[in-house]
């Protein structure tokens, strides 16, 4: 999994290459944590990603209960199709802000 | 008379290093027993889940335990066994979890279960043993 990070005027937008699962989201978590305290908004864009698990998925869900906390904004975009059908089949992407693109993710930034 | 089916047997150490390992002969062997490539996923997905299940909580995420994994085709689909001596799963926290709500964990079970057809948790003196199915005309 690779990971980098870049701003993108006040938000910060972080995006992820590869696999993320049980030995990978860790460092995953590391990042976001770290970078939702640097702005107000962090945008992942998750176009990427091959694969993800649960420990991926509850990880955004982690991250997202932090951002609510934090009155800060934590938002998704560019899903892969690998990524919309963990979604589905965990059900939770209801709780989460989805956008198709990082123009769209980052309009209310 | 049918023919030989296939079966792929692992031995792995419980370390998540080698789930990928795992996920890449998974779905080419559900794709050769039939499935698409939506349901490849959600089989590859659910094998891994049970892994990662049993490396987290029946070894604590300790590396240094040892994971048996038997993928055959059956005659009407696959079966999954893994066995492990690790910690035997604590059957009321199996799927405990509620559908759909924003708590990060428990997912993995749920997933396993909506994706299988069968699925069986049993202690028996090799070690915890899971065992799943599912039919290759059931469509998720």
């Amino acid at each position: 999994m690779k990971i980098s990070i870049r701003d993108a005027g006040a938000a910060k937008v972080v995006e992820i290459e590869g696999d993320v699962d049980l030995g990978t989201s860790p460092d995953l978590r590391r990042t976001l944590f770290e970078n939702l305290l640097l702005a107000p908004k962090l945008a992942l864009n998750l176009a990427a990603i091959r694969y993800i698990d649960s420990s991926g998925i509850a990880t955004l869900i982690e991250v997202l209960k932090d951002s609510q906390r934090r009155n800060k904004e934590f938002v998704l975009f560019g899903l892969s199709p690998a990524v919309q059908q963990v979604f589905r089949l965990t059900h939770v992407i209801r709780i989460f802000q989805v956008f198709q693109t990082e123009e769209e993710a980052l309009g209310s930034a | 008379m049918a023919g030989p089916k296939l079966s792929l047997k692992f031995v792995m150490p419980s370390d998540p290093r080698y789930l990928p390992v795992v996920r890449g002969a998974i779905g080419p062997l559900a794709a050769a027993i039939g499935w698409g490539e939506s349901d490849c996923l959600a089989i590859t997905l659910a094998l891994d889940e049970a892994l990662a299940n049993i490396i987290r909580h029946a070894y604590h995420s300790r590396a240094d335990g040892l994971i048996e994994l038997e993928c055959s085709e059956s005659a009407d689909g696959l079966e999954v066994a893994l066995l492990d001596k690790g910690e035997a799963p604590d059957r009321t926290k199996i799927c405990a979890r509620a559908v759909a709500c924003d708590q990060p964990g428990g997912l993995g079970t749920h997933i396993i279960k909506d994706v299988m057809d069968t699925v069986s948790y049993q202690a028996t003196p090799a070690g915890n043993r899971f065992v799943a199915t599912k039919r290759l005309r059931k469509t998720i």
